[in-house]
Order: structure tokens, then C-alpha cells, then sequence
């Protein structure tokens, strides 16, 4: 997307945040060096190491937030640098984890004929079936996947369906519909308890309504609708405040780390 | 359509909006950094769902077998992190075995981290393989929980060491899902709700207790209220929560200062925001 006019820096402009940078750059390294001493001079390589992962990982975490002033060269590059660290990362653990454990030792290095005999038997089929799902880089010879995804969607369905009726319909169906009177319950617990369900009722049955298409919603049907709508409303703000919440967090993580693990403050 | 937008703006207002914008950004992080350099104390008082799990835990007999699930990766530490570490004292301390695995190899490394750094600060006669198990990661997702349900030591038949599961002392009295006391799974995203619940707790009926990031914490409500989940752990809070309940306050507990100082700058952004939209449509329909 093409920048906004104001956003198109200026020959000046660009000028003034090349020195920006460079002065930024130089109170990081200058702020590392000193805060990072102890890690740096500790003459063993765990120290040093560790040190430096904290210098690397501080100004990664820096040039990261310099995106909110506007997206530069330094963010684009980390950018690229998570997204390549992140793909090399998972494909080391899907072979430690996966594919050395789960094929290459019992089949390639399989220590006898016979544990070979038995790890084909119970691996041969998923194995080829993982094989066929590779066929798909050829638009010619893609056929053989067919039978891999057929075999991967029969298996999910047949166990997928009635687990999902089970746990998402039965269940919740079961928690929704509750005696409004609890017996030995006090006074006060059963108010609060019948205040609880008719909410859960009144919000069940306008929510559902409000999705309702066949029917058009005037009248009392447009009430209840509306109903429908404040307490989606209510549930919106609720799923807002949360993500909120999660997003502080986040950042409330990195500035722990700059603050105690960057700058060595001592933790209260 | 937002070029539309940009045109019908004059260039000084434009600006005015971009420096608006910088200025919220930069006030963030200050807002946020201002209660850990003065260390303010904010504590709370833990949530009922909070205090759930950890009477869960606390209910059990020395030597259960909890089950962890960190379903998280570095993306999610700052959320999920404390509540882990905090949940792994108090099995330690109650002579629980807690028994780690995940669905998400990217975070092992962090996984791996957290239960041997607790296990040493913590608890530095526990051992692995005796007193806890890391069984790390296999790869299948709602068949590896299936696979477990049969026989945990069959689906895992290394732990992440490298070292035969048959035998060792933490899984003695387990064969299956079935014999698990408690399950604990920590997610950063649809493994409780996708998997744990409908293909482990409802099927092999042990209790489970949720931990979650806050932004998934409102859709697990609904399987709290059915009690197929006897808790929540809802984000950095309820962390905090249980870092209090477990009687060590930590990373998380430090942290509520900061997040009840965010929160009332975006609430005062969101009034004043509401105010100057109110204020600039009555203008407009004076006009």
C-alpha cells in the first residue's frame, strides 16, 4: 500500500531519524555494555553466551516496538529474521521429535530383521499414507493424496462427531437447563441461583432467536432480537477486555525482561 | 474507501492524528513501566475459579500423578509462564508427581526450562523419572490423547531425555488416562476446548483444570458452568491469583501493578475517545 503523503519522509526529514537511529543505537550498546558487564567478562563461554543472547533478544525486542513509529528497514529485517528462526526451528523439532524418532530409527535403523518385520507392520500404512500426501507438489500425479486426506477425514469424522455432539451440544445443553430451586439452599442462594438461570435462559433463547433467518424480526420477534443483540453486545465487550488484557500482558512480559534481564534491575 | 477518508482530511489534521497516535504508543510502555520502577504493590484477591484448581491440587494425596499439558510456546510466556511455574511448587510441595508433555514442540524448550529451573530451586532432592516426568512431545495432536488413553508409557515410550517410560517410579501406578488424578493444561490456543476435554476428560473421565491467555478465558466459561473443567487460570490475573494461593508471589503478582495502570489508560483513552466522537457528530449535525 502506497504511503501517505505525510508519511513520505523528506530528505530532512529522513536525515534527523538517521541520526536518531544511530544515537539510539549507540545509548543500547553503551546501556548493554554497562549492564551486561558482569555476563560479557565472566570469561566462561555460558556466561558470555548468555549475556549476549540478552543483548540480542533486548535490541530484536526494541526494534520490534520501533514499528509504532512508523515501519522501517530494522523492523522488516527482524520480521524476516522470526519468520525464517521460527520455520528452521519447528523443522529441527519435526525431526528430533517426529520423523527420526517415529521413522528413520525403527525403520531405517532398525536393529534387526525382526523389529524391522514388526515396525513395518504397525507403521508401514501411516507411513505410505504420509508418503501419498507429498504427491500433491505434481498436479499430474496428485492422485495418491486423495486416499491420504479420504482415510484423515473418515478417521476425524468417525471420531470427531459424536465426541463433538457429546461435549459441545449434550453438555452444554445439560448445564443449560437447571432446577430453579436448589433443595437445602438458603434463601439468598436460591435468589442468586434463580436470577442466574433466567439469565442463562433469556440470553440462550434471544441469542439463538437473534440467528434465527427464517422469520422476520418485527413485532415481539424484534424485541427479542434486540434482546439478542445486548447480550452479543455484552459478550463482545467481555471478549474485548480480555484481549486487552492479554495484549498488556505481552508487553507487560517484555518490559519485565528489559528492566530485570537488559538492565539488571534488582528484582523487588 | 480510506483513501477517500485520507483526502477528505487536511494535511494539518492528518498530522495532528499520526502525532495523536505516536503519543499513545510512547505513553503506553511509560504507564506501564511507571509501577515497576516504583514498585507499587497492587495484590489481589484470588477469583473463585482460580481458587478451584488449587484446592483441586491441594485435595490430592502425596504421590497422584498430575498431568501437565503446556500447550504454549515462547509467544505466550509472559501470560503462561507464571501460572506453570507456580502450579509445579505447589505439586512439589504437596509430594505431587507432575507428569509435563505438550502439543506444541516450539515451546519445549521452554517447557523443558521451567520444570527442571522449579524442580531445582524448588524441590533440589526431586529427580526426574522418580518424582516427575518430562515426556515432551509427540506429534498427532488429538491421537496422541487417544494413544494415551490406552497406555501413557505406549504413546510415549521415551521421555524427553531419551530414557524408557516402562518402569519408572512417577508412572508406576499409571497405565492410562484413566489412573491420572488431575490433568493441568496450560494453552495458548484450542487445545483444552479442542482437545482435552472432548477427547480426554469426557472420554477417560479424570478432572481437568484450565489455565489459558486471557483472550481465550471467556470462551472456556461455558465448559466451567458444565463443569467438564473444574477451573480457570484466565491470563497474567489469574496467575497472579495463584502465585498468591500457592503462597509465592513472583513475576506475575509483580505484574498486576502495571496491568491495573494500563487498563485505567485505556479506559481513560476509550472515554475521551467516546467524548471527542460524541462532541465532533453534535458539531456536524449543528452544521
Amino acid at each position: 500500500m502506497p504511503e501517505a503523503p505525510l508519511e513520505r519522509a523528506s530528505s530532512t526529514r529522513q536525515i534527523v531519524e538517521i541520526v536518531a537511529a544511530v544515537v539510539l543505537l549507540t545509548i543500547f550498546l553503551g546501556a548493554s555494555a554497562w549492564r551486561q558487564s558482569d555476563g560479557l567478562s565472566s570469561g566462561t563461554l555460558a556466561g558470555t553466551a548468555e549475556a549476549l543472547g540478552i543483548i540480542i533478544a533486548a535490541g530484536l525486542t526494541l526494534i520490534m516496538y520501533s514499528f509504532l513509529y512508523r515501519d522501517n528497514p530494522f523492523f522488516k529485517a527482524v520480521e524476516n529474521l522470526y519468520v525464517g528462526v521460527g520455520l528452521g526451528y519447528g523443522a529441527v523439532m519435526t525431526w528430533h521429535q517426529a520423523l527420526k524418532p517415529e521413522v528413520v530409527e525403527p525403520i531405517i535403523l532398525a536393529p534387526s530383521f525382526g523389529a524391522l518385520g514388526s515396525a513395518l507392520i504397525v507403521r508401514g500404512v501411516p507411513i505410505l499414507l504420509g508418503f501419498m500426501l507429498l504427491t500433491r507438489i505434481s498436479r499430474k500425479y496428485s492422485w495418491p493424496s486423495r486416499y491420504s486426506y479420504a482415510i484423515m477425514i473418515g478417521w476425524y469424522a468417525g471420531m470427531g462427531i459424536p465426541i463433538t455432539i457429546h461435549t459441545f451440544i449434550l453438555e452444554q445443553v445439560n448445564a443449560a437447563i437447571n432446577p430453579l430451586f436448589a433443595p437445602g439452599a438458603s434463601p439468598l442462594a436460591t435468589f442468586l441461583s434463580i436470577n442466574t438461570q433466567i439469565i442463562v435462559l433469556v440470553g440462550t433463547v434471544s441469542v439463538l432467536y437473534y440467528f434465527f433467518f427464517s422469520l422476520e424480526h418485527k413485532g415481539a420477534g424484534k424485541v427479542v432480537s434486540r434482546v439478542g443483540i445486548i447480550f452479543l453486545m455484552v459478550s463482545f465487550g467481555a471478549s474485548y477486555g480480555y484481549t486487552v488484557m492479554a495484549r498488556i500482558s505481552l508487553l507487560i512480559g517484555r518490559v519485565d525482561f528489559l528492566l530485570y534481564d537488559w538492565l539488571q534491575r534488582p528484582r523487588p | 474507501m480510506p483513501e477517500t477518508a485520507i483526502t477528505t482530511v487536511s494535511d494539518a489534521e492528518l498530522r495532528w492524528q499520526l502525532m495523536i497516535r505516536r503519543i499513545i504508543h510512547l505513553l503506553l510502555p511509560i504507564v506501564v513501566m511507571v509501577p515497576f520502577l516504583c514498585e507499587i504493590d497492587m495484590p489481589g484477591k484470588p477469583s473463585p475459579l482460580v481458587k478451584q484448581i488449587y484446592y483441586d491440587l491441594e485435595a490430592l494425596e502425596p504421590g497422584s500423578v498430575v498431568l501437565f499439558s503446556l500447550d504454549f510456546d515462547p509467544g505466550s510466556q509472559a501470560e503462561l509462564a507464571p501460572m506453570t511455574v507456580a502450579a509445579l511448587r505447589q505439586c512439589f510441595k504437596n509430594d505431587l508427581h507432575p507428569i509435563v508433555m505438550t502439543h506444541w514442540f516450539s515451546g519445549l524448550g521452554l517447557h523443558k526450562r521451567l520444570l527442571e529451573e522449579t524442580a531445582e530451586e524448588f524441590a533440589p532432592d526431586k529427580k526426574s523419572g522418580r518424582d516427575y516426568v518430562l515426556l515432551g512431545f509427540r506429534p498427532g495432536g488429538q491421537s496422541v490423547i487417544l494413544s494415551m488413553g490406552d497406555s501413557i508409557t505406549g504413546a510415549f515410550d521415551k521421555d524427553y531425555y531419551g530414557k524408557i517410560t516402562e518402569g519408572m517410579d512417577a508412572l508406576k501406578d499409571v497405565d492410562s488416562l484413566r489412573d491420572i488424578d488431575y490433568a493441568l493444561v496450560l494453552s495458548a490456543g484450542g487445545t483444552i476446548d479442542g482437545m482435552w476435554i472432548p477427547y480426554g476428560s469426557d472420554r477417560y473421565g479424570f478432572p481437568i483444570g484450565a489455565g489459558c491467555t486471557a483472550v481465550m478465558a471467556p470462551d472456556l466459561y461455558p465448559f466451567e458452568q458444565s463443569k467438564q473443567i473444574t477451573g480457570i487460570i484466565g491470563g497474567l490475573r489469574g496467575a497472579a491469583d495463584y502465585e498468591v494461593l500457592v503462597g509465592a508471589p513472583d513475576d506475575a503478582t509483580s505484574a498486576m501493578a502495571a496491568q491495573s495502570f494500563a487498563h485505567l489508560y485505556i479506559i481513560g483513552l476509550v472515554i475521551v475517545a467516546n467524548i471527542e466522537e460524541f462532541v465532533r457528530k453534535r458539531s456536524k449535525k449543528r452544521e
